[in-house]
């Protein structure tokens, strides 16, 4: 008992610094924007103390729901795409030899060693007027004039495809890869066709790793505004580049802290929603 | 022979301490701007020739500087430079020391054309160091029409072709230009009206981009940019076919000012730097790097001759105004007007 009691108490002084971490750097400054979102603007720069509903009431303005909406369109269309290449990838990848599956390792987590403005920025020198697809495509003979790739929606949404595929594909393989094969090859023994096994089978057994993939692109979707600005020429306007714009330029800190808070409840309501679908899941084994 | 080898390092080291002491004795000076304000020629100048250190500091946004300032009560720093529109606020704030300006044997260097602007009338404060004035570059090769004015910029000609910059106060200064009204108009009717004159201009923007708009030009992407001053000397020092307008409407203007907080802990320094930029051929150096217009009327004649018409405004220029804080009610607007301009642009 005296044993399990001490093994008790140094438990809790290994997860003391972590919960003070979180405390400080996360509790604390939630609610410090929480607090913020209730505050008046001064009158230049920075917030009085006066309490006021405005922030939030801002928010319900057409453009800004608007913005909210596209936000959450762009999220979803990313998710979207993420997963349908993604997913096979990272599936069949799980299937491959240890040597090609390290190569394959190698080459995912590669480009993250450079910042992703830099990788962005590249794509620019691909995609713009006269660049390199561009005298390719002249070259070849498929076009005749430079085309108009960069700055617009879709090039919003290859930047965002680009930036989070990887996630997608490394949970969907730790999934898969701890998949037992041996029972997809059962499944056939016992006359299920291919894609039969993989539906009844592989799919749902490598569904935490999708689900977690889902989350780790929409989330951070909703906020990546830098891709928005370079891909998009600032013409795309997501709920982040607002925050950022009232941050700076703007000057309305509380409306910003306002919008912020709004983003977490959404994105919080899209983490319940996964945990309800993971428990489901759960629930059938 | 290992106890006269560590006696031997004992020294270096002591001697080391001692002259790096020695250079402390002067002091140092907190600088504290943007990144890239100064060439590295100035900076190693003025300490060989003062004896002073520099502890250069940046920011990104002026807000941060003066987030910083509020912070320290107006310690830390002993020079900043910033924008005028926050110098303003500095300055009420009491964050601001006045300048004595028997210090500044270079004072009368100045040109007044910057001088008794609205962030400080009387001169008592600020010292200023560049202007800037976003002007309309165009590639004559690519462009139909002649541009002269911020209105042509709406000429359907030149649908998907224009890049701007994304400072929402400067592009709807400029279309409530075209209105014949004042950048700084509080008036909401005004501002709603510029509003919507400016969705008309979305089918002519091809992108919004603060930085290195001028690329963009140069590249071939767009064939009109509308852009900040350093902007278009970079894009006409690359190019110079292309054209400068000076929009017949009225420019709208910007000056960064060097001050001396209030509680500056080495003011001497500031002086001494202060006065050393503002010497005639070390200020022809700064603005060749900095390209912004040049604030320092001695100056000009040091400055590269091919850089000279792009650093110095013409003789028949004198319609400006300054963009200045505005009430909440007119920058909310103002805001919510550049949101849906925007969206639209796509």
């Amino acid at each position: 008992m005296a044993g399990a009691g001490r093994r008790k108490s140094n438990n809790w002084a290994l997860v003391a610094p972590l919960y003070l971490f979180t405390i400080l750097f996360v509790g604390l400054p939630l609610i410090y924007m929480v607090y913020l979102s209730f505050m008046s603007r001064a009158k230049v720069w920075g917030f009085t103390n006066d309490f006021t509903l405005q922030n939030y009431l801002q928010i319900l303005e057409p453009i800004y729901m608007s913005t909210f909406g596209t936000s959450l369109k762009l999220a979803v269309l990313t998710t979207a795409i993420v997963t349908l290449i993604g997913y096979p990838f990272g599936y069949f990848m799980a299937r491959l030899g240890a040597k090609a599956k390290r190569l394959m390792m190698i080459g995912i987590m590669i480009p993250f060693w450079t910042s992703s403005l830099v990788r962005l920025n590249g794509w620019i020198i691909v995609f713009r007027s006269n660049g390199v697809l561009d005298k390719l495509l002249m070259w070849i003979g498929l076009t005749d004039e430079p085309l108009k790739l960069l700055y617009s929606y879709p090039a919003v949404v290859f930047g965002m495809v680009y930036a989070l595929c990887p996630f997608m594909m490394l949970s969907v393989y730790s999934s898969a890869e701890k998949l037992d094969w041996r029972l997809l090859e059962a499944a056939s023994d016992l006359g299920a066709g291919r894609a039969r096994a993989f539906f009844d089978i592989a799919f749902p057994l490598t569904m935490p790793g999708l689900m977690s993939g889902i989350v780790l692109t929409f989330i951070p979707s909703m906020g990546l505004f830098f891709v928005a600005d370079i891909l998009g020429g600032s013409k795309v306007v997501l709920i982040g580049n607002v925050i950022q714009e009232q941050m700076t330029k703007g000057r309305n800190l509380p409306f910003a802290a306002a919008l912020s808070v709004v983003l977490m409840l959404m994105t919080s309501c899209m983490l319940g929603l996964y945990r309800k679908i993971c428990g489901n899941w759960k629930g059938l084994d | 022979m290992k106890r006269r080898l560590s006696l031997a390092l004992t020294g270096v080291l002591i001697m080391g301490c001692l002259s790096g002491c020695g250079a402390k004795e002067t002091g140092e000076l907190n600088l504290f701007t943007w990144d890239g304000m100064f060439p590295q020629e100035i900076l190693d100048g003025f300490e060989e020739e003062t004896g002073y250190r520099i502890n250069y500091t940046n920011f990104d946004y002026d807000e941060d500087m003066l987030a910083k300032l509020e912070e320290a009560q107006g310690g830390d720093y002993d020079y900043i430079i910033a924008d005028d529109y926050i110098i303003e606020v500095a300055i009420e704030e009491g964050l601001v020391q006045k300048l004595d300006k028997s210090k500044l044997s270079n004072w009368e260097n100045i040109n007044p054309l910057y001088q008794g602007q609205f962030y400080d009338l009387t001169d008592e404060y600020t010292i200023p160091h560049g202007a800037g004035i976003p002007l309309i570059v165009y590639d004559p090769s690519q462009v139909s029409v002649e541009i002269t004015g911020y209105e042509d910029l709406w000429n359907p000609s030149l649908e998907d072709s224009i890049a701007i910059i994304g400072n929402y106060r400067v592009i709807e200064g400029i279309t409530l230009k075209t209105l014949g009204k004042s950048f700084n108009t509080e008036d909401l009717e005004d501002i709603t009206a510029a509003g919507e004159k400016l969705k008309s201009l979305a089918p002519n923007i091809r992108l919004i981009s603060d930085s290195n708009t001028q690329d963009y030009l140069l590249s071939g992407e767009v064939s009109v940019a509308f852009m900040y001053t350093s902007q278009v000397v970079a894009a006409m020092q690359a190019n110079p076919d292309l054209k400068i307008v000076y929009p017949t409407e009225g420019l709208g203007i910007g000056i960064m000012a060097g001050f001396i907080p209030s509680d500056a802990p080495n003011a001497e320094a500031a002086y001494a730097f202060a006065d050393y930029i503002n010497r005639p051929e070390n200020a022809a150096k700064c603005f060749e790097y900095l390209g912004y217009y040049c604030t320092n009327k001695a100056a000009e004649e040091y400055i590269a001759e091919e850089m000279r018409y792009y650093l110095t405004v013409p003789e028949n220029i004198t319609e400006t105004e300054m963009i200045q804080n505005i009430s909440q009610e007119a920058e909310d607007l103002h805001s919510r007007n550049w949101n849906e301009f925007r969206v639209l642009c796509d």
